[in-house]
Order: C-alpha cells, then structure tokens, then sequence
C-alpha cells in the first residue's frame, strides 16, 4: 500500500511538472509549481485519513494548495494563477470526465448520470476549494491598502 | 482654397482639440485591448482581464470605464466630459495556456498603471513580450511523454503501459502539428488525436507492448481532456462571470464528448 502512495505522489508531481511544461511556465517556477502538484496530491491521501468522500477531500486539498499558491505569489511576485492551476493537476477530474463521456457513448445512462454527477461535484470542489482562499487573500490585501492610503492621508 | 490657413475662431481650434484628443484616447483603448486580447488568450481569468483593462483605462484618466469580456469578445466603453463616450470591441478566437506570457503581461500592466507610457511604447513593450520564446518542439515532445506516462502509472498502470503512452504521446505531438495549419476548429483535432492514440494503444497491447489499453489510453486522455477547462469554468461560474463560465463548461463537454467519441471508434477497429 505504501508503495502504491509514494507511486502516486511521485507521478503527480512528474505530471504537474509535465502540464506545467505544456503550460509555459519557466525555470524556478518549474519546480515550485510542481511541488504544489506534490503538496496537492499529500494532503488528498493524508485527509483520507479522517474523511471518505471523495469531493471533501478535494475541497481540503484545493484549499491547501490555493494558500500555497496564494503565498508563493506574494514571495515570487508573479500571479498566483500560475501556481493554482499547475498544482491542482493532480486534482483535476479529467479521468472521471472522460469515463462520463464513454458511459453517455455507449447508451448507459444510469452510470452516466452517476459518474457526470461525481465528476461536477469533484470541480465543484475544486472550484470553490480555490475561491474561499483566494477571496480571503484579497480581503486581507485590500484592507491593507485602505489602511495605508489612511495613513499616508492623515 | 487651403483651409489650414483659414484663421480658427477660439471654439474650432477648441473642438479640433477635442478631436485629437478622442483620436489618442482611441489609439490608447487600442492598446489597451490588445493587452486584454493577448492576456485573455494566454488563459487569464475573465475577471482579471477585466479588472486590468478598467484599471489601465482609469490609468490613463477616463472618468468611467465599462468594460465586459466574455471568452469570445471584449467590449469597452470609456467616458470623458470632453469627448463623450468611446467604444472598441475585439472579437477573441482561440486560447492557448501561456502562463508565462500571462506574468509578463501582468507586469506590464502595472508598469504602464505606474509609469503612463505612450500609445507607442506600450506596443513596443507587447511586442517584446509577444516574441519571448516559447518552449521549443523537442521540449514539447518530452512534454507529451512526461504527462502520458505520468498519468499513466499514477492511474495505475504498469512501467510497460507507461512507456507504451509516452511513445504514443509523443506521436500525437507530431499528429498535432502536422494539423496545426489546418483550420478546422478544435473539434476534429481532438476527434484524430483521440482515435490515433486509441489505435496504438490497442495495437501496443496486441504485440505485447502494454498490458492494458485502458492504463496507456489514460495517459493519452490526460494530454487531451479539457479537465483544466472544465474546472477553471466553474471557477468563472462561481466568481460571478456566468456567461463566460456556461462557454467554456459546454465547450469543455463537447470536446471530452469528442474525446471519448474517437476511442469508443478506434476500439471498435482494433
């Protein structure tokens, strides 16, 4: 079992790497940018520990890697964008998508409407996992900017 | 009779003024769509560009700018007392991730809200973002092999079925730029792509060079699903841009529709 987890976290960090290539992004960033795919893919198997569902595991894992993202951002000085969508790869449902796709080809509804199902609710995660950070962060930024353009008026 | 040498009464050489000043602030709006163009076209959110473009357009002393981008166009309207409104629209066609062109673009945003540069040198600046180099095709060929095998063991896949999808990952890089030129919309791309990659994996397996054709298929799907898509799609959604967000999640349907379409076709001829 232990194998099958350092197996996958060392594919998702070479797949990160790989989209982050696909991708353009450069040198330093190279690397970091993969890591977060690491650091993603961690925290998925580690939340597995307390929770079962896949999509709650997504969100937690979708929030980590949005601090991550966020933080690097503001150290590197570039967008956190860059950082957000390489690192979520690992996360990204295009397995389940693609089997939702093959169930509605070959007629099975039923499994088609279970696995498109699951493969929103996993984006659904995804998504919103990235916005409750990001939106915090820009809270905090532009009360920071109001407080220092009160200061420089007084 | 030369009518430049006619004397101008006080209010025609001030509506003459006026009018070379509607005249910059377009070449200004100019530019400024570009750089909305070329950001949206490097995979920046709907609400950044939009975010940039009002920005650049305060910047440069509009009194009101209206700004709507969905994926397929951007529409700004700017207001001045002296000349009223002024609109450009841009019609946008393709997107191709770029997140290094997306930084630089960014930077130059706010050089240009900081340092107001003329209509001149901010293409200039473009241009020299615009000719920053991309990865090269032997990069990309790594690239392709990288995600497919990647993909492919961390699905589960054996060592053999991730060899097997990175050699094929790379023949789908060739397949691609051999149709580059060919404008045919990303739809039947994908649908030959998908039914190559379907094909070899299938005769991998047949000669003994895979174990299963579910395992390489994967890695290969990988490469070409637009799960990146669907997910930022709803991000689009949820941050309040429903438009541009509905879009990109049907086009992202259609094209894993389109996917799954030419596997189900290659397994059938194998």
């Amino acid at each position: 079992m232990n194998e099958k987890y350092a197996m996958e976290l060392a594919t998702a960090f070479l797949g990160s790497l790989g989209f982050a290539m696909l991708f353009h992004v450069r040198r330093e960033k190279l690397l970091l940018a993969s890591l977060g795919g690491l650091l993603a893919w961690g925290v998925y198997l580690l939340a597995g520990i307390w929770w079962t569902e896949d999509v709650v595991r997504y969100f937690a894992s979708a929030v980590t890697l949005t601090i991550y993202g966020e933080t690097l951002a503001r150290v590197v000085k570039c967008p956190a964008t860059l950082f957000i969508i390489t690192a979520s790869i690992p996360l990204i449902p295009g397995g389940s998508l693609y089997h939702t796709m093959k169930f509605f080809m070959e007629g099975k509804f039923d499994a088609f409407s279970q696995q498109g199902l699951h493969t929103v609710l996993l984006a659904v995660a995804i998504a919103v996992g990235i916005l409750i950070p990001t939106s915090v962060f820009r809270l905090v930024q532009q009360a920071r900017r109001q407080r220092a353009a009160s200061r420089k008026s007084v | 009779m030369e009518l430049s040498n006619l004397p101008l009464s006080p209010e025609q050489a001030d509506r003459l003024a006026v009018m070379a000043e509607a005249e910059r602030a377009n070449e200004y709006l100019y530019e400024i769509l570009d750089i909305g163009q070329y950001m949206l076209q490097s995979g920046a959110e709907v609400s950044r560009v939009e975010d940039s473009i009002r920005r650049l357009c305060f910047a440069f002393g509009a009194e009101r700018a209206d700004v709507l981008t969905i994926t397929a166009s951007i529409v700004v309207t700017v207001y001045s007392h002296r000349f009223g409104a002024l609109t450009q629209t841009r019609r946008i066609a393709g997107m191709k991730y770029d997140l290094n062109r997306l930084e630089l673009l960014n930077q130059l945003c706010r050089l240009i809200c900081s340092e107001h540069p003329s209509p001149e040198e901010m293409h200039e600046a473009l241009e020299q973002i615009m000719a920053v180099p991309q990865y090269g095709f032997g990069i990309q060929l790594v690239t392709y092999a990288l995600i497919s095998s990647s993909f492919s063991l961390f699905f589960g896949g054996s060592v053999l079925d991730a060899a097997a999808s990175g050699v094929i990952g790379i023949l789908l890089k060739y397949l691609e730029r051999m149709i580059q030129g060919v404008d045919a919309g990303p739809l039947l791309p994908a649908m030959l792509c998908s039914c190559l990659g379907g094909l070899l994996a299938g005769l991998a397996v047949r000669f003994g060079l895979g174990d299963s054709v579910d395992m390489i298929s994967i890695g290969n799907i990988m490469l070409l699903i637009p799960g990146v898509a669907l997910t930022n799609s709803l991000r689009d959604m949820f941050s309040g841009n429903t438009i541009s967000g509905l879009m990109r999640f049907i086009e992202a349907i259609l094209l894993a529709l389109t996917i799954a379409c030419g596997f189900a076709l290659a397994a059938s001829l194998v």
